[in-house]
């Protein structure tokens, strides 16, 4: 694996609630949490970057939205 | 780019040879496959064609074309890419991705690594070739994704769709979970790999 660094992170007690929270229902610790938000946010970008765009499909009505990211 | 050493076996003489799987699909590694691979494919599906074969039922993965996957795959992190290497030869590709959630009832919403695609050289498959080289291509490639799973913290767990020709390897070798046909995938079989499949599938074989 490629070589790692440090950083501190500043979070709100509500943001680091959230993130605790979600460490736990994914069965990740938070560093890996972090990175995991960090690839899909950069998968997204990149899609959007090429000029696609990004929906969420309800499977149950076939409803889409579009995931916009700012 | 990291290299870690591993074996596969000689078909002829059943001896254990030295590879090495490497975590990037390399500029070289794209050019030996355009060089070493796509001859024998063009002669086999020259072949396939010659017997009257109809091309759905050719083998799906003769097409892929591992420089486009490569140069797609570089601009997105969730995507990795490992080779394989034996003798100076290129055995093997695969492309991970490591952005996708597990469907499997006992561990839905966890992250995996999703096996988007893995192929063996043509030279090692039985169905083009009457005396493939080496055996282990494909099990060597599956313990990587498994490797790769455990070091992102995934414990394990992968998943993939399997190409017909495969199922049987996905579910009696490597000892995977068959969830059925995927009917927004082509109706492709989907296959996961639990972290206690995963724990035997790579244990060291029992003497």
């Amino acid at each position: 694996m490629a070589e790692k660094r440090t950083m501190t992170l500043n979070l709100t007690d509500a943001e680091m609630d959230a993130l605790e929270e979600l460490a736990v229902k994914k069965d990740l610790n938070k560093t890996v949490l972090i990175r995991q938000a960090l690839r899909l946010y950069q998968m997204v970008d990149q899609r959007l970057r090429e000029g696609k765009k990004v929906f969420i499909e309800d499977e149950m009505t076939k409803a889409k939205s579009e995931l916009m990211l700012l | 780019m990291n290299k870690s050493p591993t074996f596969l076996r000689n078909r002829k003489t059943g001896k254990p040879v030295e590879a090495e799987i490497c975590d990037e699909i390399t500029d070289q590694h794209v050019r030996l496959w355009h060089s070493s691979w796509m001859p024998i494919v063009a002669k086999a599906e020259t072949e396939l064609q010659r017997r009257g074969i109809p091309r759905d039922r050719w083998p799906q993965d003769l097409h892929w074309k591992w420089d486009d996957k490569t140069a797609w795959s570089r601009k997105v992190w969730a995507l990795k890419r490992y080779s394989l290497l034996c003798e100076g030869e290129l055995q093997g590709l695969m492309l991970i991705n490591l952005a996708k959630y597990s469907r499997l009832a006992t561990q839905v919403g966890w992250h995996i690594a999703y096996v988007e695609f893995v192929a063996t050289a043509p030279w090692n498959r039985p169905d083009l070739c009457d005396q493939p080289t080496f055996r282990g291509v494909g099990q060597t490639l599956m313990r990587t994704a498994v490797e790769v799973s455990r070091a992102e913290s995934f414990r394990g767990r992968i998943g993939l769709h399997s190409l017909p020709q495969a199922n049987e390897f996905y579910q009696k070798v490597c000892g995977m979970t068959d969830l059925g046909p995927d009917r927004s995938y082509d109706d492709l079989v989907y296959y996961e790999m639990t972290e206690a499949q995963a724990d035997s599938f790579c244990a060291p074989p029992q003497a």
